[in-house]
């Protein structure tokens, strides 16, 4: 498997969070595929600067309180 | 399994299949020859016309499944992979061709290079749709 990107994101439990949006609600809100998101949820994809604003947008929140850096 | 990685797991099938088949019949023909066989544009230009003729009709196939993914643009993650995949598809074809030409320089063997730059071509999109399914399954 490719190594990770070393950027954490907590999307799984802010949909969770937000009344259990689903995988595809939120790649519907953002454009991307279903797919899409798993793979960031997993961390096996880094999003777009865009994405990552559109991801945070729509939980109300600042890209760094959906995303971190693996120090 | 996204619209796409079952695309180009169907291509990559495909292409397999008849990549083999050519090779299966050049080199019967070769054989019975006692030499590399000549090229025949007949054959080639029917090969390339299955070959377009059963994908169109396996994606045509694949799309009735799912209209939606089907008709959804590729996003930026399905972008970075064909990207990827293409990008790296152009070594593999390379190696084939520079073959065929460093064959023709020692051998002087014109229907062998054609053979292997054809073949180059075959690979060259053969390497694209794997890498592609390799991306998907493994992470960009």
């Amino acid at each position: 498997m490719a190594k990770a990107p070393p950027i954490t994101n907590r999307i799984r439990d802010l949909r969770e969070q937000h009344g259990s949006m689903s995988q595809s609600a939120l790649a519907e809100a953002i454009g991307v595929t279903r797919q899409t998101i798993i793979a960031i949820e997993l961390g096996k994809y880094s999003p777009s600067l865009e994405s990552a604003f559109r991801i945070a947008r729509v939980f109300d929140l600042g890209v760094e309180d959906v995303f971190g850096w693996e120090a | 399994m996204p619209f796409r990685e079952k695309t180009a797991w169907a291509m990559a099938l495909i292409l397999i299949g008849g990549a083999a088949f050519y090779l299966y019949m050049i080199i019967s023909a070769s054989r019975a020859l006692g030499q590399t066989a000549p090229p025949i544009v007949g054959f080639v230009i029917a090969y390339v016309v299955v070959i377009v003729i059963a994908s169109v009709i396996l994606m045509a196939a694949l799309a009735a499944t799912s209209p939606r993914e089907a008709n959804a643009p590729a996003d930026e993650r399905e972008k970075i992979i064909g990207d990827k995949a293409g990008n790296w598809a152009g070594y593999v074809m390379v190696v084939p061709a520079l073959g065929g030409l460093w064959h023709y320089a020692v051998n002087m063997d014109g229907n062998m290079l054609f053979h292997l730059v054809f073949l180059s071509l075959m690979l060259g999109q053969i390497a694209d749709y794997v890498f592609q399914v390799v991306l998907y399954r493994r992470g960009v």
